[in-house]
């Protein structure tokens, strides 16, 4: 939460933001928080967070057109705070749709085009995580992921949708 | 309808619930995630449940083993994302959270940040995930542990990422109490008919009152039931009871 504080503090373009709870917590003494006193004389002490920008934004969404407007079914999690606080934003996603399909419901656009600088089209691309509504979480493969062996991670990304049509495609 | 730790955690973690209160379970929250499923089968009032992957009211056809995954939100009405959550317990509206703990302390402190020094950690644990904000800011909020150790129930923390409303800490073996006000500590409320107060005392790092504390109450013929159709083919209770 004072994670998302520092990014709301980039999308409203100030720097920082109060938040609530965190008194007590010794991470106000190994990020050095500041306490702010109500200026409107509540009384109230809040921790205020700095602003935090990141560079770059990369989501994964379901649809996306030419133009990068990018739809998200289901729960969005952090892609809204974190496509407005990012300095760049780019987009991967399960299918290439046409403008059209996405002017029939626009608020399911998650991303208009305008903030996108680039979209891949990348089918599986959350694997081995879920994409709703395409598909759920590979267990195995987490699994298998998790097991501190040497060569899990080359098998890891061997077996990678992306990596699997590439040597399909070319033969390496 | 003997106790495993399993059975133990979630029936326990379940009956924390209250008529009419919002009640929400996060990340790496899988037994909550089940006490709160088995609490809308298994008691006969009204709750909300809300959830880390955004489900409202989830009607979900099969538990997944993840609390995040986005099969949790089959069947909500609505979607309650991060952001929305986060502001809700924010302001006040979240009556119940379930928060884990790496270590806590009879305070109801928790630790989730590193073991050792912050500085030069033995382990690097994942982080709060807004346990800083939510702790102080639920009404209140309820832990859990699937071992009963003296490495994770401390009198002393190696760090302290939050403070604030923990009312209930529930082990294998015990549940603890304490008022969700500063300074109350736990106290031994009741405890797993199979295990004794000195085994506890002797596996728990902090000092606790346990005055009147009872064996539990059994589990109901609702709770095993809608246990046993959560856990079909054992598939949650094999991780925790070995």
């Amino acid at each position: 939460m004072t994670l998302v504080a520092g990014l709301r503090a980039a999308s409203y373009g100030i720097p920082f933001q109060p938040v609530a709870g965190v008194h007590g917590s010794e991470l106000i003494r190994v990020n050095n928080w500041q306490l702010m006193r109500d200026p409107y004389g509540s009384g109230q002490e809040v921790y205020v967070i700095p602003a935090i920008r990141p560079d770059v934004a990369v989501i994964h969404a379901a649809e996306v057109d030419e133009d990068g407007n990018a739809r998200v079914y289901g729960s969005p999690f952090w892609d809204h705070p974190l496509t407005r606080a990012a300095g760049r934003v780019l987009v991967t996603a399960e299918k290439l749709v046409a403008t059209d399909r996405l002017r029939e419901q626009p608020e399911l656009t998650l991303v208009p085009g305008f903030m996108v600088e680039a979209v891949a089209i990348v089918p599986d691309g959350a694997w081995p995580g879920s994409m709703h509504p395409y598909y759920e979480i590979d267990y195995p493969a987490v699994e298998r992921y998790m097991e501190d062996a040497p060569g899990v991670l080359e098998r890891h990304l061997a077996e990678a949708p992306e990596t699997a049509r590439n040597t399909a495609a070319t033969g390496r | 309808m003997d106790w495993t730790p399993f059975s133990f955690i979630v029936v326990n973690l379940a009956r924390q619930i209250r008529a009419g209160e919002i009640t929400f379970s996060g990340v790496n929250s899988t037994l909550p995630m089940l006490a709160c499923l088995l609490a809308k089968q298994a008691y006969d009032f009204d709750f909300t449940y809300i959830n880390v992957a955004g489900g409202v009211e989830p009607q979900p056809v099969t538990v997944p083993l993840s609390s995040s995954d986005p099969a949790i939100v089959h069947g909500s009405p609505a979607i309650f994302a991060n952001q929305d959550f986060y502001d809700l317990c924010a302001r006040g509206g979240l009556d119940l959270v379930y928060l884990g703990c790496a270590q806590i302390d009879a305070e109801g402190r928790t630790n989730v940040s590193a073991i050792g020094s912050w500085e030069n950690p033995r382990v690097r644990l994942p982080g709060g995930g807004g346990a800083a904000v939510m702790l102080p800011t639920a009404k209140r909020v309820v832990t859990w542990r699937t071992d009963h150790s003296p490495r994770a129930l401390v009198e002393k923390l190696d760090f302290v990422t939050a403070v604030g409303h923990m009312t209930a800490l529930i082990t294998p073996l015990a549940v603890f109490i304490r008022e969700p006000v500063p300074g109350s500590r736990f106290r031994l409320e009741s405890y797993h008919p199979a295990t004794t107060i000195g085994h506890i005392t002797s596996h728990t790092g902090f000092r606790f009152d346990a005055t009147h504390a009872q064996p539990a109450i059994p589990m109901t013929a609702h709770e095993h039931t809608a246990l046993v159709a959560l856990d079909a083919g054992a598939k949650f209770s094999a991780a925790v009871n070995g």
